[in-house]
C-alpha cells in the first residue's frame, strides 16, 4: 500500500522541520518517490517504520482512497503557466494537429481516463495542445508515456478522435535516446538478439528441453517440446519474460496442446512474441519483429499462427500482419488465444472440469483484446473469454463496468516497464475498486502486463485478496487429461 | 396545369402537433384534410409531456383543445392506425394509397366505457408511459385520446392469436363494438397536396445500455421523467427513486445523449430542445422537492429561443440548479440499493465522483426509419442527418413539388417551431391549391332557430354517467329523481356518455319532442364540452346559449371519490344551481361583420415579402408598407444562409415577384399612423412618401417590422480600425477589401451585446454566421489562422455540421465567460487578443490582423408605437409578445393581428420565412371567411346604473371599454362607458370591478349569478318552488 504525502504534513506530524523531511528523502533514509504536485509517495511500511522511530501512532486516516483525490489536486494552479502565443508560426506538429482539430473540448476523454489530473494533464489537454499547435511542449512532457494507451478515451469520444494514435504519434516524435530507457532497451535488444531479454539460443533450448522432460514425467507422458517441427499445424511464440523469470508458466500451454493432441511447434530462433515497437511508437521495429514471425511461419511451413499472448503482443502482431503483410494472411490462419481455446472446447478436443475452481471468479477484459481489437480489427474478444472462464469455474461474476467500458489495469502501453510506478498504481485504483466491489477471489487475465500489475502492484497496494490467473492457466488447471495408457 | 385540375383536399401525414396545426389551418382555409396517423390516436409526443418550456404550461391542457378541434372539425377526417403505401400523380392531383390497420373496435359503436379493459387478461408494457407501467391488450392510447375509441393490440391479444381462447372484452362490451373479424383496409384518396409531419422518435439508449440505461433502474430518459412528473403518469406525478421508491435527493441530468455524437450513434446534429427540456424538468423537480440537489452536465447550454436564456438564468440563480460543463463518462452502482456513482472530469481536468439518486439522460431526436422509407418512396430527398432536405428559402417545401414537410422531420425543433412549420406548410399548400378552395369542404350548416316562446323555462336535465367515472361514485338515480322536483324542469334523462355521437342525436330529439328550451348537462367541464352541446342545441333548433353545464365529474366524482354520499349531495347542489341559472338565461345572438379580404403587412423585409406573396397568390390583395425606399430589410446585409444558399440572389427574385404580383401594392417610405376596427375589418391610416395620409381598409394585419443591430461600445469598436462588426466585415469580405484579402489571422468574438445583464437573450444567428464567415476565409486561404472566441456555441439542429466542419478545417474555438472577456490591444504587427484557454487554463495571446464582433440583434424601437396602435404587448426585450409561446406563436390575443420575423425575436432567415408563412396561413383562415362572428358572451352596459366612473376601463385587459359622452335622462351631460364587442373577450373583470352594476356579461348576469348563489345556499330540504320564487323576486 502506498501513501501520498506532502512534506509539510509529514513535518507537522512528526514535529520536525520541513527541510528535515526533505533531507531524509534526498539522503534516501526515507524512501519516497516524487509524485505530481510537489507530493511524495511513500510505501506503507516505510511510513510505519517512521512512526515507530518517532513513537507515534500511525495515522489511520491516510487511507488509500486519499491517493485518488490528493494525487491530482490543484495541479493546474501550482504548475507554472506560461502564456500560449498563437501566431502564424505555431503548429509545428502537423500530423498531431490533424488528429485534434475536430475536438469540441467536451471532456468525455478526460472523464474516461483514470490518469486524468496527473501532472495537471489529461487526454483533453493533450488533444487541446495538439489542436493549438503547441508541438514541442507536447513531445517533451511525460504524460503520453504515463498513458497506458488503453483507449478508454477514444471509446468515449463523440468525435471519434484517434487519441491513442495521437499519443503514440507523440511518443514516435521523441528522440530515441529520450524514450524511457527500459522500453527502448527492450526494443533494441529484441532487434539485436531476437528477444527482448537477450536470452541466448542455447540457454533457451536447454530450458525448453528440461521443462519438457519434467512435464513428461509428471502429467504428460511422452511429451517432447516440439522445436522447429517443419510442417506442424500451429506456430506458437513465447513471451521472453517466461523463460527468463517464470519458466513453469510456459508449460500451461503445453499441457493444453498435449491434451488437445495439437500439432504445434516453437521456433528455435526469433521465438519472441513481445513487440515493444508498439509502445515506443517505432513502426520500423514493430514491422521487423512481426516480419520475423512471418519468416518463421514460412520456414517451418505452418498452417496457423497462435497470435502472441499478452494484449499488446496480440495487437501489435495482428496490426503488423494486416498493415504490412496482408498477403501472408491469405497463406495462413491466425488464432488469438481465445479462438484457439474455444476451438478446443467446442470441438471437444479438451475436457474441462469446472469443479476445480470454486472461488468467485471474474474476468478482466484486456484493452488490447477487447476495446482496441474491436476498433482496429472489427472484433473484440469479450464473450469468448467469458465462455471459456465459465467452463473452468463454478462461480462467475462480472466487474462493473466491463467489456468496452472496462478499466485498464494501469500497466498497459508499456507502463509496467517505465519508471512511473506511482502513476501506474494510481491508475490502477479504479481496477482495484472494481475488484473489491465484485468481491472476486480469482481474477482471470489474458495479458502478461495485466497479470503483473494485478498481482504485484494492485493486490499489494490495495490489499486485494485475489489470485490472478492467465486464462490458459485456468484452462490448464481445469484440464481433465486423458488417462495414461 | 390548368386551374380546374387542382383537388381541394390535402393529406397530412402525422398527427402530432405540427400535423394537427397544418390540418386545422387548411380546414379553416377551405380545404378538406385527411389526417393520417400511424397509432390509434392523434397528439404525437405532446400529450406525453408534463409541462412545456419556458412558460411551464401543462402540456396536456394546452394540446387538448387542439385535439378536440381536430376531432370534430367537419373538414378533417382523422385516419388512425393508417400508413401511406404509395403516391402517384403530380402536384395538385395526387392519388395516395393508404393502408388502414384493423382496430378490431367499431369506432361508431364504442362508447369508451372501459369495461373491456377491466376484463382483459393480457398486460403489456405501456409505451405511452415509456414502458414504466402496463396496459391491457385492449386499450386507449391515453385518457384524453382523440378519437376516444378503444383498440386491440393485435400482437398481445390472445383471442386474435388463437380464436376461441378469450373474447372476454366482446362479452362485456355494452355497445357490441368489439369486432375480431376486422381486417385491414386499403383506401385510395385523391388530394392536391401532401404534408409530411411524421415527427421524431427519441434516441434509444437501451441499444448499447448507454450510461447504464437498462442496467440500473435509477437511470431514466428525459421522456420517462416527463411521465414520472406528469400527474397522469405512472407515479401520479410524485418523483421517487424507481429502484426502491425512496426519496430523490440528488439528480444528475446528462445532456447530448444521442446527439452531437458520431461515436455511440451517428447523430452529428444537435437535437435543439434537450437543454431547455432538461432545465424545465429540473425546475419542476425543484418546485416539487425544493431540497433536491440538481446538476445538469452539459456541453454548450443551447437556450437560444425566446425567453430561453432568462429561463436558464432563473434556473441557475433562483432555483439553485447547478450547471457543470462536463461529460459524465461512467454511471455505476454505488451500493446495492440503487444509489449511483457518476464520474467525470471537471473543467479544470480534475476527476470527480458524485453519488446521485437519479440520472436523467437527455435523449435526442431521430427520424424514424418508417418516415425515411416513406420519403424515399415519394422521392423526397433526405439530408445526411436523416431529415427532410429543405431550402432555407422554402423551409416547408420538400424536394418534390406538391409535397410539403414540417415539424421535427425538417430537423430537430421544439413545439413552437413545429406549430409554425405546420401553419407554414398549410399556407404553401393553400397557395398551391387556391383555385380549388372550398371545392370539397362542407359549408357550415346555418342553424335555423324555430320560432318558439323561449321565455318560459321548459328545462331538460341530462345526467351523464361518463362510463363509470360519475356513476360509480354518485348515485345518479337520486340526482335524476331530485332534478325532476326542481322548478321548471320538464324532463330528466340519463346517458352513459352524454358526449357520444349517438347521444347528441338523442338529446336533440328530446329537445324537439318535449319542446325543451333550457338544457342542463350534468357531466364534465364546459371548457372541453360546452361547444359540443351548443352545437347540439343549434341542431335541435333552439338558441345555442340556452345550455348550462353542471360539472359533476371533474369537480365532484373525481375529487370526492371516497365519499360517495357527500359527492351525491354536492351533485344535487350543482344541478340545482345550474337549473336556477339557466332559467334566467336569454337567447343570445352573435354579431356578424363582413370580412374585408385584404391584408396589411407592415415591414418590407423578407418576412413581410414572403407573407405578402403567399397571400396575394391566394387571391387576397395586400398592402405592403415599408418605411425605407427599398424592400429587403435586414436580409440586404446577408450573403448566405447556414447551408450556403445565396441570399442576394434570392432577395432579387423575391423583389421581382412582389412587383410582378398585381395584387400587392407596395407603399415605400410610408409609415402607419393610426388604426381602428377589428379582425375582419380594420381601418388603418398611413403616411405615404409624399407626406399624404391614406386610409386602407383590410381584414388582417401582419407585423413584420424586423429588428435593429447593436452598435458595440466594447472591445475597442470604433476606436481600433481593425475591430469591425460582423455585418461590416461581411461587406469588406465580399468586396475583397485589402485588410481582408491580405489578412492571415482573424479573431471572431461572439455574444457582443447579447446574453449580458442588459439583454439577457441570445441573438440566435450569430454563432452560425461567424462560423460561416470563418469557413469561407479558411477556404479562400487554408493557411489562415482563425479563432472564434465564444461563450456557448449555439449551432443548434443540423447547423452543428458547419461547426464540425469548421473545427475539422482547423478553426480554433476558445471559450470565455461573461466575467472574463478577451482584451484587445494594438501590437507591432497588428492586434493582440489576450484571453485564457478554457482547457489548458493558461493565458493566451493571439496575434491577429482583424477582430470581428458578432453583435447582437435588437428589437426595433418603433415596435412600441405599433404595439400601442394595435393594443399589443411587448416582451421585456422590446419584441412583440405572441399570444402563446407554444401554440399560438404568430398570433395575439387581439384577433386579426399577426407577427413574424425579427419583430418577434432574433432568428435566422429560414425561421423568419417559416413564421411569415405561418402568419399568412392564419390571415388566410380569417380572410377566406365571408364574415366573422363575434362571440355573444360579451360585456354590456346598463345605462341605468353606469355613472361613468371609469373603474372598469383600467381593469379591462383588452382595451375594449372607453368612456363616451352621454345625456342623462334629466338632460344633463354625463359620461358612460361604451364596449367594443369586437375587442371584448367576455372575461368578466369589468363586471367584478364595477361597484354599481353598470356593466354585465351576457350569460353571466347579476341575476343569474345571484340565482346560482341562492340555489347553492338553499338547503336541499327547502321547497325548490320557493327558491324559484326568491329568484324571481330578486330579478
Amino acid at each position: 500500500m502506498v501513501y501520498e504525502v506532502k512534506v509539510n504534513e509529514l513535518a507537522e506530524e512528526f514535529g520536525v522541520h520541513r527541510n528535515t523531511i526533505r533531507n531524509w528523502i534526498n539522503s534516501g533514509s526515507l524512501p519516497a518517490q516524487k509524485a505530481p504536485g510537489r507530493r511524495y509517495v511513500i510505501q506503507q511500511e516505510d511510513y510505519l517504520k517512521l512512526c515507530e522511530k518517532f513513537g507515534r501512532k500511525p495515522k489511520v486516516d491516510l487511507p488509500k482512497r486519499r491517493i485518488e483525490n490528493e494525487f491530482q489536486k490543484d495541479q493546474t494552479k501550482e504548475s507554472t503557466t506560461p502564456p500560449i502565443h498563437l501566431n502564424l508560426k505555431t503548429s509545428d506538429l502537423k500530423d498531431a494537429v490533424d488528429f485534434a482539430g475536430i475536438c469540441t473540448t467536451c471532456g468525455s476523454c478526460a472523464s474516461a481516463c483514470p490518469l486524468s489530473g496527473v501532472d495537471g494533464l489529461d487526454p483533453r489537454k493533450i488533444v487541446r495542445m495538439a489542436a493549438l499547435g503547441i508541438g514541442k511542449e507536447l513531445i517533451d512532457i511525460e504524460w503520453p508515456w504515463k498513458c497506458t494507451l488503453c483507449g478508454r478515451c477514444e471509446e468515449s469520444c463523440p468525435m471519434n478522435i484517434k487519441i491513442v494514435t495521437l499519443m503514440r504519434t507523440l511518443r514516435a516524435h521523441r528522440q530515441r535516446h529520450k524514450v524511457p530507457h527500459p522500453l527502448q532497451k527492450g526494443v533494441t535488444t529484441c532487434l539485436e538478439k531476437g528477444n527482448n531479454l537477450g536470452i541466448p539460443k542455447d540457454d533457451f533450448l536447454e530450458l525448453v528441453n528440461d521443462l519438457g522432460v519434467e512435464l513428461a514425467e509428471t502429467s504428460c507422458p511422452g511429451f517432447v517440446p516440439p522445436i522447429d517441427v517443419r510442417g506442424a499445424r500451429l506456430l506458437v511464440t513465447i513471451n521472453s519474460k517466461e523463460p527468463f523469470a517464470q519458466p513453469d508458466d510456459m508449460t500451461r500451454w503445453w499441457r493444453i496442446f498435449y491434451a488437445a493432441d495439437e500439432s504445434w511447434t516453437i521456433s528455435s530462433e526469433n521465438w519472441e512474441g513481445v513487440n515493444w515497437g508498439l509502445y515506443t511508437g517505432d513502426d520500423n521495429a514493430m514491422k521487423t519483429i512481426v516480419e520475423r514471425i512471418v519468416d518463421n511461419m514460412e520456414r517451418l511451413n505452418c498452417q496457423a499462427l497462435l497470435l502472441p499472448e499478452c494484449g499488446h503482443a496480440y495487437y501489435a502482431t495482428r496490426y503488423g500482419l494486416e498493415k504490412w503483410f496482408p498477403e501472408s494472411l491469405q497463406k495462413f490462419k491466425i488464432y488469438s488465444v481465445f479462438d484457439l481455446l474455444l476451438e478446443y472446447i467446442t470441438e471437444n478436443r479438451i475436457t474441462l472440469d469446472h469443479a476445480v475452481h470454486n472461488q468467485l471468479t471474474t474476468l478482466h477484459d484486456s484493452c488490447n483484446y477487447g476495446r482496441k481489437s474491436l476498433k482496429a480489427f472489427g472484433h473484440g474478444y469479450f464473450d469468448e473469454g467469458r465462455t471459456i472462464v465459465k467452463k473452468c469455474c463454478r462461480n462467475f461474476i462480472e466487474l462493473i463496468p466491463n467489456k468496452l467500458d472496462n478499466y485498464c489495469c494501469g500497466a498497459g502501453g508499456g507502463a509496467w516497464a517505465t519508471p512511473y510506478a506511482a502513476e501506474r498504481t494510481y491508475f490502477g485504483r479504479e481496477k482495484a475498486r472494481q475488484i473489491q466491489q465484485a468481491e472476486a477471489e480469482i481474477v482471470v487475465v489474458s495479458c502478461h502486463s495485466c497479470k503483473d500489475q494485478l498481482e504485484k502492484t494492485l493486490a499489494r497496494e490495495f490489499n486485494l485478496n485475489i489470485e490472478v490467473k492467465y486464462i490458459w492457466e485456468l484452462v490448464s488447471q481445469a484440464l481433465v487429461l486423458p488417462e495414461s495408457t | 396545369m390548368s386551374a380546374t385540375e387542382n383537388t381541394g383536399a390535402v393529406m397530412v401525414v402525422g398527427g402530432g402537433v405540427s400535423g394537427m396545426q397544418a390540418a386545422l389551418d387548411l380546414a379553416e382555409s377551405g380545404y378538406f384534410v385527411y389526417l393520417i396517423e400511424q397509432t390509434g390516436a392523434i397528439g404525437g409526443t405532446m400529450p406525453q409531456l408534463d409541462k412545456t418550456f419556458p412558460t411551464n404550461d401543462c402540456s396536456m391542457c394546452i394540446i387538448a383543445p387542439k385535439l378536440v378541434e381536430c376531432g370534430r372539425h367537419p373538414d378533417i377526417q382523422i385516419m388512425t392506425l393508417s400508413k401511406v403505401l404509395d403516391v402517384e400523380g403530380v402536384a395538385g392531383d395526387f392519388t395516395v394509397r393508404v393502408k388502414e390497420y384493423p382496430r378490431y373496435i367499431d369506432q361508431q359503436k364504442c362508447i369508451a366505457c372501459g369495461l373491456c379493459t377491466d376484463v382483459c387478461p393480457i398486460k403489456v408494457d405501456d409505451p405511452f408511459n415509456e414502458g414504466m407501467t402496463i396496459r391491457k391488450a385492449i386499450y386507449i392510447k391515453y385518457p384524453q385520446a382523440v378519437p376516444l375509441k378503444y383498440q386491440i393490440d393485435q400482437q398481445a391479444c390472445i383471442q386474435l392469436n388463437g380464436p376461441g381462447r378469450c373474447g372476454a372484452c366482446a362479452q362485456v362490451c355494452p355497445a357490441d363494438a368489439v369486432n375480431f373479424d376486422d381486417r385491414e383496409k386499403k383506401h385510395s384518396l385523391h388530394v392536391g397536396a401532401i404534408i409530411l409531419a411524421p415527427g421524431f422518435q427519441a434516441f434509444d439508449p437501451n441499444k448499447n445500455h448507454i450510461l447504464g440505461f437498462g442496467h440500473y433502474p435509477n437511470v431514466v430518459t428525459s421522456l420517462q421523467l416527463e411521465r414520472i412528473l406528469a400527474s397522469t403518469g405512472p407515479t401520479g406525478g410524485v418523483l421517487t427513486r424507481p429502484s426502491d421508491n425512496k426519496p430523490v435527493k440528488k439528480v444528475a441530468f446528462l445532456q447530448c445523449v444521442g446527439s452531437r455524437d458520431k461515436n455511440r450513434c451517428n447523430n452529428e446534429y444537435c437535437s435543439s430542445v434537450c437543454c431547455m427540456s432538461a432545465i424545465k424538468e429540473a425546475v419542476i423537480i425543484k418546485e416539487q422537492l425544493p431540497d433536491t440537489e440538481i446538476t445538469i452536465y452539459h456541453s454548450d447550454v443551447r437556450t437560444h429561443g425566446k425567453d430561453f436564456d432568462r429561463f436558464f438564468i432563473q434556473a441557475k440563480n433562483e432555483h439553485n440548479i447547478h450547471f457543470i460543463r462536463a461529460k459524465v463518462n461512467a454511471v455505476q452502482p454505488k451500493d446495492k440499493k440503487g444509489t449511483l456513482r457518476i464520474h467525470y472530469a471537471n473543467e479544470e481536468g480534475r476527476q470527480v465522483n458524485r453519488s446521485v439518486d437519479l440520472v436523467v439522460l437527455s435523449i435526442g431526436m431521430e427520424t424514424p426509419d418508417s418516415a425515411i422509407r416513406l420519403a424515399e418512396k415519394m422521392g423526397v430527398h433526405i439530408t445526411p442527418d436523416r431529415f427532410a432536405s429543405i431550402s432555407s428559402f422554402m423551409p416547408v417545401a420538400s424536394s418534390k413539388k406538391g409535397i410539403f414537410a414540417c415539424g421535427a422531420f425538417n430537423g430537430p425543433r421544439d413545439i413552437p417551431q413545429s406549430v409554425i412549420g405546420g401553419s407554414a406548410a398549410a399556407a404553401c399548400a393553400s397557395m398551391m391549391l387556391t383555385t380549388a378552395r372550398h371545392s370539397l369542404t362542407h359549408r357550415p350548416t346555418s342553424a335555423v332557430e324555430t320560432k318558439k316562446d323561449q321565455n318560459k323555462p321548459r328545462t331538460g336535465v341530462f345526467i351523464c354517467h361518463c362510463g363509470s367515472n360519475i356513476a360509480d361514485v354518485i348515485d345518479v338515480n337520486r340526482v335524476a329523481e331530485y332534478a325532476k322536483s326542481l322548478p321548471g324542469v320538464i324532463y330528466v334523462d340519463q346517458n352513459l356518455f352524454a358526449c357520444a355521437q349517438d347521444n347528441q342525436q338523442y338529446i336533440a330529439q328530446q329537445i324537439r319532442e318535449k319542446e325543451l328550451n333550457r338544457i342542463v348537462i350534468a357531466a364534465c367541464s364546459p371548457q372541453t364540452h360546452e361547444q359540443l352541446f351548443r352545437k347540439t342545441l343549434r341542431s335541435a333548433g333552439i338558441n345555442e346559449y340556452l345550455v348550462e353545464m353542471a360539472n359533476i365529474r371533474n369537480q365532484d366524482s373525481w375529487v370526492h371519490r371516497h365519499e360517495p354520499e357527500k359527492a351525491t349531495d354536492k351533485a344535487l347542489d350543482l344541478v340545482r344551481m345550474a337549473v336556477a341559472k339557466v332559467a334566467l338565461q336569454k337567447p343570445l345572438y352573435p354579431v356578424s361583420i363582413p370580412v374585408v379580404p385584404e391584408a396589411l403587412i407592415i415591414g418590407g423585409g423578407v418576412s413581410g415579402m414572403t407573407a405578402a406573396l403567399n397571400l396575394a397568390n391566394q387571391g387576397f390583395p395586400v398592402h405592403l408598407i415599408e418605411k425605407s425606399n427599398l424592400l429587403g430589410g435586414n436580409a440586404l446585409h446577408l450573403f448566405q444562409t447556414w447551408n450556403g444558399e445565396q441570399v442576394p440572389r434570392y432577395l432579387k427574385k423575391l423583389q421581382e415577384q412582389i412587383y410582378d404580383q398585381d395584387k400587392i401594392t407596395v407603399h415605400l417610405k410610408s409609415t402607419v399612423t393610426d388604426s381602428s376596427g377589428q379582425a375582419g375589418h380594420f381601418k388603418t391610416s398611413i403616411k405615404t412618401a409624399t407626406g399624404r395620409k391614406k386610409i386602407i381598409e383590410h381584414g388582417a394585419v401582419i407585423l413584420t417590422t424586423g429588428g435593429k443591430r447593436y452598435i458595440p461600445n466594447e472591445f475597442g469598436y470604433g476606436k481600433i480600425p481593425n475591430v469591425v462588426a460582423s455585418i461590416e466585415f461581411d461587406k469588406l469580405h465580399m468586396h475583397n477589401e485589402m485588410r481582408v484579402a491580405h489578412g492571415k489571422s482573424f479573431v471572431f468574438i461572439q455574444c457582443v451585446g447579447s446574453r449580458n445583464k442588459l439583454r439577457p437573450y441570445c441573438s440566435k444567428s450569430c454563432c452560425t454566421h461567424s462560423i460561416q464567415s470563418a469557413i469561407k476565409l479558411k477556404q479562400e486561404m487554408p493557411s489562415r489562422r482563425i479563432y472564434i472566441l465564444y461563450r456557448e456555441i449555439r449551432t443548434y439542429g443540423q447547423r452543428e455540421r458547419i461547426y464540425n466542419q469548421a473545427r475539422e478545417m482547423g478553426i480554433i474555438f476558445i471559450n470565455y465567460d461573461l466575467q472574463g472577456p478577451p482584451v484587445i490591444s494594438e501590437g507591432e504587427n497588428g492586434l493582440i487578443v489576450t484571453t485564457r484557454d478554457h482547457i489548458l487554463h493558461r493565458p493566451m495571446e493571439i496575434e491577429t490582423d482583424m477582430v470581428v464582433l458578432a453583435s447582437a440583434t435588437l428589437a426595433n424601437p418603433e415596435s412600441k408605437d405599433l404595439a400601442q396602435l394595435f393594443k399589443l404587448p411587448l416582451s421585456s426585450d422590446g419584441f412583440f409578445q405572441e399570444a402563446h409561446a407554444k401554440l399560438r406563436p404568430v398570433e395575439f390575443n387581439t384577433n386579426g393581428v399577426f407577427v413574424a420575423g425579427l419583430a418577434h425575436y432574433p432568428k435566422p432567415l429560414e425561421e423568419s420565412i417559416s413564421q411569415a408563412l405561418a402568419a399568412a396561413s392564419k390571415a388566410t383562415a380569417l380572410l377566406a371567411q365571408e364574415s366573422v362572428e363575434l362571440d355573444a358572451i360579451v360585456a354590456h352596459v346598463d345605462p341605468a346604473h353606469c355613472d361613468g366612473c371609469a373603474i372598469c376601463i383600467d381593469a379591462c385587459p383588452y382595451h375594449a371599454i372607453r368612456l363616451v359622452d352621454h345625456a342623462e335622462p334629466d338632460g344633463t351631460a354625463g359620461k358612460i362607458i361604451e364596449i367594443d364587442p369586437s375587442l371584448c373577450k367576455g372575461c368578466g373583470i369589468c363586471q367584478g370591478a364595477c361597484p354599481k352594476r353598470g356593466v354585465y356579461i351576457t350569460g353571466y348576469t347579476y341575476d343569474q349569478l345571484l340565482a346560482q348563489v341562492d340555489a347553492a345556499l338553499a338547503p336541499i330540504e327547502q321547497n325548490p318552488a320557493e327558491i324559484l320564487k326568491n329568484e324571481q323576486e330578486h330579478g
